[in-house]
C-alpha cells in the first residue's frame, strides 16, 4: 500500500460512488447547512422553552442530550466507518457492544481495577472479534449481496444476544465507577461518568480522524472507500484492508462499551436500544462520514431529550425516527454527505 | 417449481420478459392442492401440544408468504413487515372488541387497512427513491413509530392491547373453538392455502412478471415503459394483506394480542428469517421455513424441560432456540445462498 | 419432478417433527384429562417464566410452588383423599404470551387440577382465558394488571394485591406518615414508566390522593425500554416545587430514577415508590448503594414479622443460596390455596375446586389483613400493599405499624 494518495484524491471513474470518510465535502457547502442546522436546532430549543416554561429544565434537558449524544456519536463512528468502506449495514453493531460492555463488567468483577482500565482489555478483543467476523463470515462469496450482509448480521446478533443470554442469564449487572461525582454546570447537573464519557467520545474521535487523515494506512482505507477496484490497481489489499477497518469499527464499540458502562445497567439486550440509535444517527450524519457521525449523535441525543418535552408521555424514540424518516426522505446522504 | 429466483435469470433483463407456458401455474397450483389434501387429517393424528404448533406454523406460513411476496417476488427488502401484521391484528380485535364486528369482517377490514398503508409508505419510499438498506431502514422505522404510537394511544388500549371476549360455545362466525378443537388448524389450513395460492397466480399474472423483471432490472423495465410505481405499489399492498391476515388470525387464534406482540421487531425478523432459511423468492420457500422454524422452538423447549445429561447445563437458561435460528439463518445465507428450496430446486434443474 | 422431491422433503420434515414431539411432550389427548385427575398424585401446574429475562424471578416462583408442594406432601398430603399426593406439573412462559398460552394448555391437558402464575400481567391475561375456556381455576401468584379481572372470568383468581389497591394504599400511607412526621405532604409529583404498569399505578394513585386532599403534578413518564438518563425529568420535579416524589417502574429505569434524584437533589421530603419493581429489592440496595438509603417504596410484600415466613425464608436460603423474594412466597401462598381447596372438595372436580377456591379462607405467609379469601370477581380482599424503606442497607417494613419492623424516617439523605 505505497504511493497511493494521488489516486485516491482523483476522482475515480463515473460509475463508482465516492464517499467522504471524512465529511471532506467543499467548507463552503458543509457551512452553510450547518449554519441551517444551527438555526433549526436553536428554533427547536426556543420552542421547549415555550412549552416548558421552566429554563433550568431545557437547559438540563440540552446538556444531557449533547451528553448523551458525544456516546451516540461514538458508537455510531464504528457503524458509519463500516458502512462507508465496507458498504456493510452491519445490525450487530449493538450485540457487539454488548459483548464489550459484558467484557467490562467480567474484567472489573474479575480483578477489581478501575473501569475504564477495561478498555486496555476491550478494546483489543473486540478489534480482534471484528477481524474474526469479518474474515469467517462477511468476505469472500457467500457475504456478497447487501441482503445477504444484512441477514447475516442480524443473525449474528441474535446470536450473540442468546449466546450472552444463555451464558450470563438476564438478570442486570452494573459496573460501578469509583471516585464518581456531580458537578453543576451553570445550574445543569452533570455526573462525572457522564462527563468521562463525552470526552473519550471526543478523543477516540479525534484519533479516527488523524488515524484516516494522517497515516498511510487511512489513506489506504480512504482509497479503498473511493475506489476498491482502483485501490487494487495500484497494490492495496482491498480484503486486508477491509478487514482492519472493520476490526477498527467492532473496536469503536468496544471503547464506547467501556465508558458507557457505569451509566448503564448491563444486560445482553441492552444492544438494541443502541443500535436503532446509531443508524438513525449514521443517516443523519450521512453514511461514511465519521465527522458527521459525531454531529449526528449530538443532534440525535438533542432530539432525543426535546421529544420528552414536546410530547409528553410519549416515548422520546418517536422523535428520532420521526427525524430518520424526514432525514432518508428528504436527505438520503445524510446532513454533511452529498448526493451521490 | 418456480424457475423464478433473487438473482435472476442471466439475460432477462433488456429484453421483454416472455410469459411462462401456464404449465407450472398450474402444476403448482396441483401442488398445493395434494399438500393441503395430505395436511387436512393431521390435526386429528397430532397429539394436542403438537396441533398448537401446527397452527403457529400456519401463522408462520402466512407471514412469511406475505413477505415473500414483497421482498422475495418484488425484490422490495421490508424490515418492517410488523407493522402490517400488527395492523391485521389490532384492526380485527378492535373492530370486535369495541364494535362486535366479526373477525371475518375485521380480518377484511384489516387487510384493507394494512394495504393503504403499505402505499402510502411504498409511494414515498420509492418517490424519494429509497433502495437496499435504506429502504429496509425506513420500514424498519415506520413498524416501530407504529408500535409506539400504538403504545401511547388510548384508541388502542395503549400499552394493555386487546383481549378477545370469551363467547360461550363455539361459533365459525366469531372464530372461536374449544381450545384443541381442530377448526383453527383447518381455518388457519385454508388461510394459508389461499395465501399461497395467491402467490402463485400473483408471480404468473402480468404484475408478477413485471415486478420480477422490475426486481431484475429496473431500468431496463422502465425505459421499455413499464409503469414501474403503479406495479410496486401492487405487489407491497398484497404483501401487506397477506401479512394482516396472519395478524388477524394470530389474534382470533391467542385471544390477545398488544403492542409489542403486534408491532415488535421479533415479529419482522421471524418473517424474514423464515424465508430466507426456506428460499427468498421461491413459491415453497415460506412454507419449508415456516415448517423448520416453527418446529424449532417447540423442540428446544422440549429438549430444555428434560434435558438429556449432556445438555443438563442448559436447564433453565433461555435463549438456546433464538441462538440455534440464528446459527440457521448464517449457515443458510453463507452455504446455500438461495435457501433450502432455492437451492434444490437449481440442483434439480442441473 | 422438482415437486415430488419436494414433497417428499415436506414429508420428511413432517416425520422429523412428529419424532421431534412425540419424543417430548406429554401425549395426553383430551380424552384422558379425566381419567388422568382422579389417579395418581394431584396435579398442580406452575406457570413461570424460568427462561428469558425474567427468568431469576421465574425460578424463585417455581421453588416457592415446589416448596409448598413439598411441605403439603410432609404434612400427609391430601388427607380427605385419603392421603393423596400433589405433584408439581412445571410450565415455562419465557416472558412470552403465546407461549404461556400453549404451557397452560399442555399442562392442563396433562391433568392439571389448577394452575399457578405467571409474574407478567401480558402472560397472566393469556392464561387466564385458557384456564376459563378449560373451566380450571386459575390462582395468579404475581400478576400487577387489574384489567384482568374486568372480564368477569370465574375461574380467575389472585392472591397478591393488584395495582391499584397498591397504590390506593400508598397515597394513605403517604398522607398518614408524612402527618405523624409533622411534615404533611402538600405535592407529589409522579415518575412513571409509560405502559399500563407504570401508568395505571400514576393514575390510581391521583384518584386516590385527590381524595385525600393531595394535589399530584406533573405527571412525567418515559419509555422503559429505550431511556438511558432521567436527570431531566427530575429537574422537571425539582423546578415543580413538589415535596414528595412518587416513582413507579421496572428495576433498570428506577435505578436511573433513583440515580438521577441523587444527583440533582430536588428539595423533597421523600421519594415514595409505589408498585416498584426496584426500591424493596436487596439487589436494589446493593447496586445503588448509598443512593438507595431512605427511599420509600409501597408493594406487596413476605410477612416479615410472621416466624413461619422466617423459616421457610430460611429454607430457601440453605437449599437454594439467595434470599426468596416475595414472588415466591406468594408462589407458596397460591399452590396451598389450590391445595386446601382440594381438600376441602374431597375431590378433583374443577368445577368443586373453584368453589373452594372461591370460599378461600388460607393463612398467607404474605402480609395480609387475614385469610386469603377471594371477592366475587377473584380478587384477594385480604392482600394488604406494606410500606418499606431502606434503612441502614436494608429493605425494612415500616408502616402500618402492626406490619413495621422500624419505625418510618420520613427524610431523604441530603436535607437533613
Amino acid at each position: 500500500m505505497s504511493n497511493i494518495g494521488t489516486n485516491a484524491q482523483s476522482p475515480p471513474a463515473p460509475a463508482v460512488r465516492r464517499r467522504p470518510l471524512l465529511g471532506g465535502d467543499g467548507t463552503g457547502p458543509v457551512l452553510k447547512r450547518a449554519a441551517v442546522t444551527g438555526g433549526l436546532v436553536a428554533v427547536a430549543i426556543a420552542v421547549a422553552l415555550l412549552k416548558s416554561g421552566s429554563g433550568l429544565v431545557v437547559w438540563q434537558s440540552v446538556v444531557t442530550g449533547l451528553l448523551m449524544g458525544g456516546l451516540y456519536g461514538l458508537i455510531a463512528m464504528g457503524l458509519t466507518l463500516i458502512f462507508g468502506v465496507l458498504d456493510i449495514v452491519n445490525f450487530a453493531h449493538g450485540a457487539l457492544l454488548a459483548i464489550a460492555m459484558f467484557i467490562a463488567f467480567g474484567v472489573v468483577r474479575g480483578t477489581g481495577v478501575h473501569p475504564y482500565l477495561a478498555l486496555l482489555v476491550a478494546v483489543p478483543a473486540l478489534f480482534l472479534v471484528g477481524a474474526v467476523v469479518h474474515r469467517g463470515l462477511l468476505s469472500g462469496a457467500g457475504g456478497g449481496s447487501l441482503e445477504n450482509q444484512l441477514l447475516i448480521t442480524l443473525g449474528l446478533s441474535l446470536l450473540l444476544e442468546n449466546g450472552l443470554l444463555m451464558f450470563f442469564g438476564a438478570e442486570p449487572k452494573t459496573v460501578a465507577l469509583p471516585g464518581d461525582f456531580q458537578l453543576s454546570l451553570f445550574g445543569a447537573v452533570v455526573s462525572g461518568a457522564r462527563l468521562y464519557a463525552f470526552i473519550g467520545a471526543l478523543l477516540v474521535g479525534a484519533v479516527l480522524f488523524w488515524l484516516l487523515r494522517r497515516t498511510r494506512f487511512g489513506t489506504a482505507i480512504r482509497a479503498v472507500a473511493a475506489n476498491g477496484q482502483g485501490a487494487e490497481l495500484v497494490g492495496v489489499n482491498v480484503r486486508r484492508v477491509h478487514t482492519l477497518t472493520f476490526g477498527i469499527g467492532t473496536a469503536c464499540a468496544g471503547a464506547a462499551a467501556v465508558l458507557a458502562a457505569p451509566l448503564v445497567t448491563v444486560t445482553p439486550t441492552l444492544g438494541e436500544q443502541f443500535n436503532i440509535t446509531a443508524f438513525v444517527v449514521v443517516v443523519l450524519g450521512g453514511m461514511g462520514n465519521v465527522a458527521g457521525a459525531l454531529v449526528g449523535g449530538l443532534l440525535i441525543g438533542l432530539v432525543e431529550q426535546l421529544t420528552t418535552i414536546y410530547m409528553d408521555g410519549q416515548s422520546s424514540l418517536l422523535g428520532v425516527f420521526a427525524v430518520f424518516v424526514i432525514v432518508l426522505f428528504l436527505r438520503p446522504q445524510g446532513l454533511f454527505g452529498r448526493r451521490a | 417449481m418456480t424457475g423464478i429466483t433473487l438473482t435472476g435469470r442471466p439475460g432477462a433483463a433488456g429484453r421483454p420478459v416472455k410469459a411462462p407456458p401456464l404449465r407450472p401455474q398450474n402444476r403448482q397450483l396441483a401442488v398445493l392442492a395434494v399438500l393441503l389434501a395430505v395436511a387436512i387429517p393431521l390435526p386429528l393424528v397430532l397429539p394436542p401440544a403438537q396441533g398448537a404448533v401446527a397452527v403457529r406454523i400456519l401463522i408462520f406460513v402466512l407471514m412469511a408468504i406475505g413477505w415473500n411476496v414483497m421482498s422475495g417476488f418484488g425484490g422490495m427488502f421490508s424490515f418492517g413487515h410488523a407493522a402490517f401484521f400488527g395492523l391485521g391484528a389490532y384492526t380485527s380485535a378492535y373492530l370486535l372488541v369495541e364494535h362486535d364486528v366479526s373477525p371475518w369482517i375485521g380480518m377484511l377490514a384489516g387487510m384493507a387497512v394494512a394495504a393503504a398503508v403499505a402505499v402510502v409508505i411504498g409511494y414515498f419510499a420509492f418517490r424519494y427513491k429509497l433502495q437496499g438498506a435504506y429502504f429496509a431502514l425506513a420500514t424498519f422505522a415506520f413498524a416501530e413509530m407504529l408500535r409506539l404510537i400504538v403504545t401511547t394511544t388510548d384508541f388502542t388500549n395503549k400499552a394493555v392491547g386487546f383481549t378477545v371476549p370469551l363467547i360461550q360455545g363455539s361459533s365459525f362466525w366469531k372464530i372461536q373453538f374449544a381450545a384443541d378443537s381442530p377448526a383453527y388448524f383447518w381455518i388457519a389450513l385454508g388461510l394459508a392455502g389461499l395465501a399461497a395460492a395467491a402467490s402463485i397466480l400473483f408471480l404468473h399474472s402480468r404484475t408478477g412478471r413485471y415486478v420480477t423483471a422490475i426486481r431484475d432490472d429496473e431500468l431496463a423495465a422502465a425505459s421499455l415503459g413499464t409503469p414501474v410505481l403503479r406495479y410496486k405499489l401492487v405487489t407491497v399492498a398484497l404483501s401487506a394483506a397477506i401479512t394482516a391476515v396472519a395478524g388477524a388470525f394470530y389474534t382470533q387464534y391467542y385471544l390477545f394480542v398488544n403492542p409489542d406482540l403486534a408491532f415488535g421487531a421479533s415479529v419482522s425478523i421471524q418473517a424474514i428469517a423464515t424465508v430466507v432459511i426456506g428460499g427468498i423468492g421461491t413459491i415453497w420457500g415460506p412454507v419449508v421455513g415456516a415448517i423448520i422454524l416453527g418446529a424449532l422452538s417447540d423442540v428446544t423447549a422440549t429438549l430444555l424441560r428434560t434435558p438429556p445429561d449432556f445438555l443438563n447445563f442448559l436447564q433453565g437458561r433461555s435463549g438456546l432456540d433464538v441462538a440455534l435460528y440464528a446459527v440457521l439463518l448464517i449457515l443458510i445465507v453463507r452455504l446455500l445462498p438461495k435457501g433450502i428450496v432455492g437451492t434444490i430446486a437449481e440442483r434439480w434443474r442441473r | 419432478m422438482s415437486a415430488r422431491k419436494l414433497a417428499a422433503g415436506l414429508g420428511a420434515c413432517a416425520v422429523l417433527l412428529a419424532a421431534a414431539g412425540c419424543g417430548g411432550s406429554a401425549p395426553s389427548g383430551a380424552a384422558g384429562v379425566a381419567a388422568g385427575r382422579d389417579r395418581g398424585p394431584v396435579k398442580i401446574g406452575a406457570l413461570h417464566p424460568v427462561s428469558g429475562a425474567n427468568a431469576v424471578d421465574g425460578q424463585q416462583m417455581r421453588r416457592g410452588a415446589r416448596m409448598a408442594v413439598e411441605a403439603i406432601n410432609a404434612a400427609g398430603g391430601i388427607r380427605s383423599l385419603g392421603g393423596r399426593k400433589v405433584e408439581l406439573a412445571t410450565g415455562d412462559t419465557q416472558g412470552k404470551a403465546e407461549v404461556g398460552q400453549s404451557e397452560a394448555q399442555r399442562l392442563i391437558s396433562a391433568g392439571a387440577v389448577g394452575l399457578v402464575g405467571t409474574y407478567q400481567s401480558a402472560v397472566s391475561t393469556n392464561v387466564a382465558v385458557v384456564a376459563e375456556r378449560n373451566r380450571v381455576p386459575f390462582v395468579m401468584d404475581v400478576t400487577a394488571s387489574d384489567a384482568i379481572f374486568a372480564h368477569g372470568y370465574r375461574y380467575a383468581f389472585r392472591v397478591q394485591p393488584g395495582s391499584a389497591a397498591i397504590a390506593g394504599a400508598a397515597a394513605r400511607y403517604l398522607k398518614e406518615v408524612s402527618e405523624q412526621a409533622g411534615k404533611p405532604v402538600r405535592k407529589v409529583a409522579f415518575l412513571h414508566e409509560q405502559t399500563d404498569f407504570g401508568s395505571g399505578a400514576a393514575e390510581a394513585f391521583t384518584r386516590a390522593a385527590e381524595k385525600l386532599g393531595i394535589e399530584v403534578g406533573p405527571n412525567i413518564s418515559y419509555d422503559a425500554l429505550t431511556v438511558s438518563d432521567l436527570t431531566a425529568q427530575v429537574t422537571q420535579v425539582k423546578a415543580s416545587g413538589a415535596d414528595v416524589l412518587a416513582v413507579a417502574g421496572y428495576y433498570r429505569d428506577s435505578l436511573l430514577a433513583a440515580k438521577a434524584i441523587a444527583a440533582v437533589k430536588p428539595a423533597l421530603n421523600a421519594v415514595w415508590g409505589v408498585s416498584n419493581g426496584a426500591y424493596d429489592q436487596p439487589k436494589f440496595v446493593a447496586d445503588a448503594g448509598p443512593v438507595a438509603e431512605r427511599i420509600f417504596s409501597t408493594n406487596y410484600h413476605f410477612d416479615a414479622k410472621d416466624p413461619q415466613t422466617a423459616r421457610l425464608r430460611a429454607d430457601y436460603q440453605r437449599r437454594y443460596g439467595a434470599p426468596m423474594r416475595t414472588g415466591a412466597v406468594l408462589a407458596y401462598d397460591a399452590v396451598q390455596v389450590i391445595a386446601q381447596a382440594v381438600e376441602r372438595a374431597g375431590g378433583t372436580d374443577a368445577e368443586k375446586v373453584r368453589d373452594a377456591i372461591a370460599a378461600s379462607k388460607v393463612e398467607p405467609l404474605t402480609v395480609g389483613t387475614g385469610p386469603i379469601s377471594f371477592a366475587p370477581n377473584g380478587d384477594n380482599e385480604t392482600a394488604l400493599p406494606v410500606l418499606m424503606q431502606v434503612q441502614g442497607g436494608e429493605v425494612r417494613q415500616v408502616y402500618p405499624p402492626d406490619k413495621a419492623e422500624s419505625k418510618p424516617n420520613y427524610s431523604v439523605t441530603w436535607r437533613s
